[in-house]
């Protein structure tokens, strides 16, 4: 069978309802994506072939509903409404099945062929809660199959139950609403006009344009469909007049009861909700006064872990290298093919020998924080603290990930509903020090100058960063909407699924960044042969000798540190000409740290300058440069003369 | 009432919510509904976010003060 013959299943539902978990277990690591590259970017499919059948597969991130709040949501509304699925796999938390029922009833409406994966059905059990998945396949019409992701239950069923539902064409019983609402909702349904474009079906555009937001194509439906508009306004008007409540309120509270009798129907709560291992251990993780030290040891632990594997694995892992070097010195007599050859092993041995060893453990821990949970709970330890520069707890689980690599931190920012706290978060995160500028942090201030200093650089790089959010407000100063953020259920994170993420992201990473490491040392191999360097140096002499009183030749180093910032160790090494342990005899402990600060900070790196384009715009990208140049000058300045 | 004038951990109802529309959809999609029991669990220090609870659902969720100010409750069981 073709790709393209293969029928496209869209896998939709709230957020943290193991959906992804649930992915990956029918996907497995022949996912090609799971994280969203851009919104513009028409994302890969996976195609899972399943005892000889194919499907294309597609997981969306999680939504609350079909009305969006925040752009991470929107980039799901577009794929469900865009990609035309062939059949939608609801994934529903049964822990929380009341609410996760209101985004079914909604889909349901879409009318498209539905299977629903009753997941956690475990951890509902352990709250008490017993559903039965028979009766509420009555009650919904789509077949519902009990899952666990996490151990992954119930996915051969799921997938048969998806066959089974393609070729029967399950479509789900719709919702039926009170009277004087549908008969609002059968009005507006046929004032639509024939060559009107609809999603889905005119009962289900109906349904949305009620209860979009007011904006919701008011500019141009007047345009083009002048008695649509009027019906609209019309039928808003009288089912608010009736009910005393705005039209869109209307609609909600009613699938939210609607919701709620089926759950009550379906699911019997054996006894009140017990609290469990995990809400006791909240009483400390989020206790006032006792989770501070908490945050304080984990984010403390994380770097430990991170350097303690790294260290040693990049010492390891170096030393082939280096001798080949010799090898490749001693051997090849024709300078350009030498140049040629260093430059190759020195990318290969970069992107092996010194980012893999701290990126790695990183993406491990990063995914352990977030599997368990605790990414949010930070984020309603330091919400307070975020306020203080003009943002709220939100933006935390963004900041935590700039840590590991900025890119991705830069697409976590589509959780934040408001395009204002957007901006500024994507402003701060390249200035949060990621594994690429630790590892410099590491090599030059630790290594030559003692881990006290280099703790210290760390807490002067996050003061810097609270400064420039203070300072950025200034110019942002619509205030902040507020901190609305579910606290999901702690959860014991299943390594299988960690592993998975460890595997797609390293990936993606590969692919993206090796070639240009590599790429780059090339062509800096290519630079030194020809003496091109010397000119680069001439140019930027006055910054680097001048300003900075650093040796002219590190100059170029700083070119290829908009590469990728690991390059610049590299290079400062290429460029002095000397091993890496005789740094101190060619450059100043002094000269070492104004190097470390203006390269940390003095632009974004190429892939962070990308995605900054790609998520918030060329105009912001720019800034962000900008800024990051000022700040980097006037810093490294400003500590050549303070020492 | 305000729910930041509610006592901790006792059984509330939610009356109205008295945010804009945004607020208001956002916290009805969380589950957070008109008539819905809640509770008002721990709250940060230095006037930082407060947790509430929905006691049916079993959801948490951190809500920032401001927001917290316009979720108006009322006793249940004349527990308060």
């Amino acid at each position: 069978m073709e790709r393209s013959d293969a029928p496209v299943v869209i896998f939709i539902g709230q957020p943290n309802c193991g959906k992804s978990t649930l992915f990956n277990a029918i996907a497995g690591p022949k996912a090609q994506t799971s994280n969203f590259p851009g919104t513009t970017v028409k994302h890969t499919h996976s195609l899972v072939s399943i005892e000889g059948r194919l499907l294309n597969v597609i997981d969306l991130p999680g939504t609350y509903s079909l009305h969006p709040a925040d752009p991470a949501e929107k980039v799901a509304l577009r794929h469900l409404f865009l990609e035309k699925p062939d059949a939608i796999i609801n994934v529903v938390d049964a822990s929380i099945l009341g609410r996760s029922l209101e985004l079914t009833l909604e889909l349901i409406e879409m009318g498209l062929p539905m299977v629903v994966a009753l997941n956690m059905t475990d951890l509902a059990e352990k709250k008490g809660i017993a559903i039965d998945a028979a009766q509420l396949e009555t009650r919904l019409g789509v077949p519902v199959i009990p899952t666990i992701a996490a151990h992954g239950r119930g996915v051969k069923e799921l997938l048969e139950a998806t066959f089974r539902c393609l070729a029967a064409n399950c479509r789900g019983t719709r919702p039926r609403w009170t009277n004087d609402v549908e008969k609002a909702i059968e009005r507006l349904s046929e004032a639509i006009p024939p060559d009107f474009s609809c999603v889905a079906n005119p009962r289900f555009t109906a349904i949305q344009m009620i209860e979009s937001g007011h904006l919701f194509c008011a500019d141009f439906l007047s345009d083009i469909a002048p008695d649509l508009k009027t019906c609209l306004d019309e039928v808003r008007t009288e089912l608010s007049a009736k009910r005393g409540l705005p039209a869109y309120e209307v609609l909600a509270a009613e699938r939210h009861h609607l919701s709620q009798k089926i759950f009550e129907e379906s699911g019997r709560v054996a006894h009140r909700i017990r609290r469990g291992w995990s809400e006791r251990l909240d009483d400390v993780l989020m206790h006032p006064w006792l989770g501070y030290p908490v945050l304080i040891l984990v984010l403390l632990g994380f770097f430990f872990v991170i350097f303690k594997v790294g260290g040693p694995l990049e010492t390891l892992l170096l030393k082939p290298f280096a001798n080949l070097k010799l090898v490749l010195d001693a051997r090849l007599d024709n300078r350009l093919l030498f140049h040629l050859a260093d430059g190759l092993l020195q990318g290969i041995g970069g992107g092996v020998a010194i980012v893999l060893p701290y990126f790695i453990p990183l993406l491990f821990l990063m995914a352990l924080l977030e599997d368990v949970g605790y990414l949010a709970r930070a984020g309603f330890l330091l919400d307070t603290f975020m306020h203080r520069i003009g943002l709220h707890g939100k933006s935390v689980s963004p900041f935590i990930l700039g840590f590991g690599c900025n890119v991705p931190a830069i697409v976590a920012t589509r959780i934040l509903e408001s395009r204002r706290d957007r901006i500024l978060t994507a402003l701060l995160i390249p200035f949060i020090p990621c594994s690429a500028r630790t590892t410099i942090i590491l090599a030059l201030i630790a290594f030559f100058l003692g881990p006290w200093w280099a703790l210290g650089f760390y807490v002067f790089n996050i003061m810097l960063v609270a400064f420039l959010g203070r300072v950025l407000t200034f110019f942002f100063r619509t205030s902040s909407p507020g901190l609305i953020l579910e606290i999901p259920t702690l959860k014991v994170p299943a390594l299988k699924n960690v592993l998975l993420k460890i595997y797609v992201q390293l990936k993606s990473f590969v692919r993206f960044a090796w070639p240009l490491l590599i790429g780059g040392s090339i062509v800096l191999g290519l630079i030194q042969s020809f003496h091109w360097d010397a000119i680069i140096n001439t140019v930027l002499s006055p910054l680097v000798a001048g300003a900075l009183g650093l040796p002219r030749e590190l100059g170029v180093t700083l070119i290829f540190g908009f590469l990728r910032k690991e390059l610049s160790l590299l290079m400062m090494l290429q460029a002095l000409g000397v091993g890496y342990r005789d740094l101190l005899t060619v450059i100043t402990r002094e000269q070492m740290i104004v190097f470390t600060v203006f390269v940390s900070f003095f632009i974004p790196c190429l892939s962070t300058f990308a995605i900054l384009w790609k998520e918030v715009g060329k105009r912001i990208a720019f800034l962000s440069a900008a800024l990051s140049v000022s700040v980097a000058i006037a810093l490294s300045v400003l500590v050549r003369l303070m020492i | 009432m305000t729910l930041l004038q509610a006592p901790q951990d006792a059984p509330l109802r939610i009356v109205d919510i008295a945010g804009g529309e945004s607020v208001r959809r956002r916290l009805f999609s969380l589950g957070f509904n008109i008539g819905d029991r809640i509770a008002l669990g721990g709250q940060s220090i230095l006037r930082g976010p407060v947790l509430v609870r929905n006691i049916d659902l079993g959801v948490t969720v951190a809500v920032g003060r401001g927001i917290a100010q316009k979720i108006m409750i009322e006793a249940v069981d004349g527990t308060v």
